[in-house]
C-alpha cells in the first residue's frame, strides 16, 4: 500500500518535472527562432560581430574596386585617360554604400519579404 | 636576408613563406607550368577528408547514428536548411553544388590550422575561381530560366527616370563587385589570421632569445592560444558565410524580380 501511494506521489512529481522541463525546452527553442533569420549562427556574439564587420568592409571595398576597374578598362579602350576612372570611382563608392545599406536592410528581414 | 638587421638572434619574423607554392612533381606541358604543388597536394587531402567523412560516415545508415554518421547528417541538415532558408525550395536543385563548396571550404580552412599544413583557401586564385564559378552559374542559370527578364534584377521599379538610370548603373557595378567581395573576404580572412599566428609565434621565440626579456614570453604564447581559438571560429564562420552568400546570389537567379 505504502509502496503504491509513494508511486503515485512519484508520478505526480515526475509529471510536474517533465512539464517544467518541456516548457524550459520550448523557451530555449523559441529564443533562437525569434531572431533566427539573422545572417549568422555563430556560437559567440564576438564571432558574429567580427564576421559582420568583415562583410561590411569587403562589400564596401569591392564596390569601389569594381567601379575603379570598370573606369580603368573604359579609359584603356577609349584612351580618355583619367575621365572615366574618376567618374566610375565615384559611382563605385556609391555602390559600396549601396551594398552596405542593402546588407543593413537585409539583416532585419525586410529583404526577405521584399524579394517574395 | 632581412633578418640580419633584426636584433634578436635566430630566425627573424617570416610570416609569408607559409603561403609559398613549392612544386612537388614538376610537370611542364607546352609553355604551361602544371606542376603538382603543395597546394595541389592539400586540395587532394581536403577532398579525401570531406569524401571520407561523408562516405565512411554514412556507410551503416543505422537508425541510431554513431559519431561520424551524426556529424555527416548534421552537416547535411545544416546546409540543407541554409539553402532552403535563403533560396527557397526551388534552390534545392543547387544543393549538391552548395554542399560541395561548403565542405571544401570548411575542410580546407580547418586543415590549414594544422601546423605545417598549407591553407588552400589562403590563395586568392582558388577563392576567385570559386567566386567566378558561382557568378557564372548565376548568370547562365538566370538567363536560361528567366530569359531577358533576368535583367530586371538591375532595374528598380517605381523611381524617377533619372534616378532609375543612376541606380541601374550602381546595381550593375554592385553585381560586378560580388565575385570580388566573395573571394577577397575568404582569402583575406585566412591570410590575415595565419600571418597573425605566425607573427605572435615568432614573438615567443624572439623573446626567449632576448635574455631577461624571456620572462615576458608567456604573454605572446597566450596570445597565440587565443588567436588560434579565434581562427577556429573564423574558419567555420567563413565557410558558412561563403555558403550562405552563394545561396543568396543563386536566389537572385531563381527569382530576379524584386
Amino acid at each position: 500500500m505504502t509502496n503504491s501511494d509513494g508511486g503515485k506521489d512519484d508520478d505526480k512529481a515526475l509529471k510536474a518535472r517533465l512539464e517544467r522541463l518541456s516548457s524550459a525546452l520550448e523557451d530555449r527553442k523559441g529564443r533562437p527562432e525569434a531572431n533566427g533569420n539573422d545572417v549568422d549562427v555563430s556560437a559567440s556574439s564576438t564571432g558574429r560581430a567580427l564576421s559582420l564587420g568583415m562583410r561590411v568592409l569587403s562589400e564596401f571595398t569591392a564596390g569601389v574596386i569594381a567601379g575603379a576597374g570598370i573606369g580603368w578598362i573604359l579609359d584603356k579602350l577609349l584612351s580618355t585617360s583619367p575621365a572615366f576612372l574618376i567618374v566610375f570611382i565615384g559611382l563605385g563608392t556609391a555602390t559600396g554604400f549601396w551594398n552596405v545599406y542593402r546588407m543593413a536592410v537585409g539583416s532585419t528581414g525586410a529583404r526577405k519579404t521584399g524579394s517574395k | 636576408m632581412k633578418g640580419k638587421d633584426v636584433a634578436a638572434p635566430g630566425k627573424a619574423i617570416d610570416p609569408i613563406s607559409q603561403f609559398e607554392l613549392i612544386p612537388i612533381i614538376p610537370i611542364r606541358i607546352g609553355g604551361l607550368d602544371l606542376s603538382f604543388t603543395n597546394a595541389s597536394l592539400w586540395m587532394v587531402i581536403v577532398l579525401l577528408l570531406a569524401l571520407g567523412l561523408m562516405v565512411y560516415g554514412t556507410r551503416n545508415r543505422s537508425l541510431v547514428p554513431d559519431r561520424l554518421q551524426s556529424a555527416a547528417e548534421m552537416m547535411y541538415e545544416f546546409v540543407a536548411s541554409t539553402v532552403r532558408g535563403s533560396a527557397g525550395n526551388e534552390g534545392m536543385r543547387f544543393f549538391p553544388f552548395v554542399f560541395a563548396l561548403f565542405l571544401f571550404v570548411l575542410f580546407s580552412n580547418l586543415a590549414g590550422l594544422i601546423p605545417y599544413s598549407f591553407t588552400v583557401t589562403s590563395q586568392i586564385v582558388v577563392t576567385f575561381a570559386f567566386a567566378a564559378m558561382i557568378i557564372s552559374t548565376v548568370l547562365i542559370y538566370g538567363f536560361y530560366k528567366n530569359g531577358m527578364h533576368f535583367l530586371h534584377l538591375f532595374v528598380p521599379s517605381g523611381l524617377h527616370p533619372v534616378l532609375t538610370v543612376f541606380v541601374t548603373f550602381i546595381e550593375v557595378i554592385s553585381f560586378l563587385s560580388r565575385p570580388i567581395s566573395l573571394s577577397v573576404r575568404l582569402f583575406a580572412n585566412m591570410l590575415a589570421g595565419h600571418i597573425t599566428l605566425k607573427v605572435f609565434g615568432a614573438f615567443v621565440t624572439m623573446l626567449l632569445g632576448a635574455g631577461a626579456w624571456a620572462a615576458l614570453s608567456p604573454l605572446p604564447l597566450l596570445g597565440v592560444v587565443a588567436i588560434y581559438a579565434l581562427e577556429l571560429l573564423v574558419a567555420l564562420l567563413q565557410a558558412y558565410v561563403f555558403a550562405i552568400l552563394t545561396c543568396v546570389y543563386l536566389n537572385d537567379a531563381i527569382h530576379p524580380g524584386h
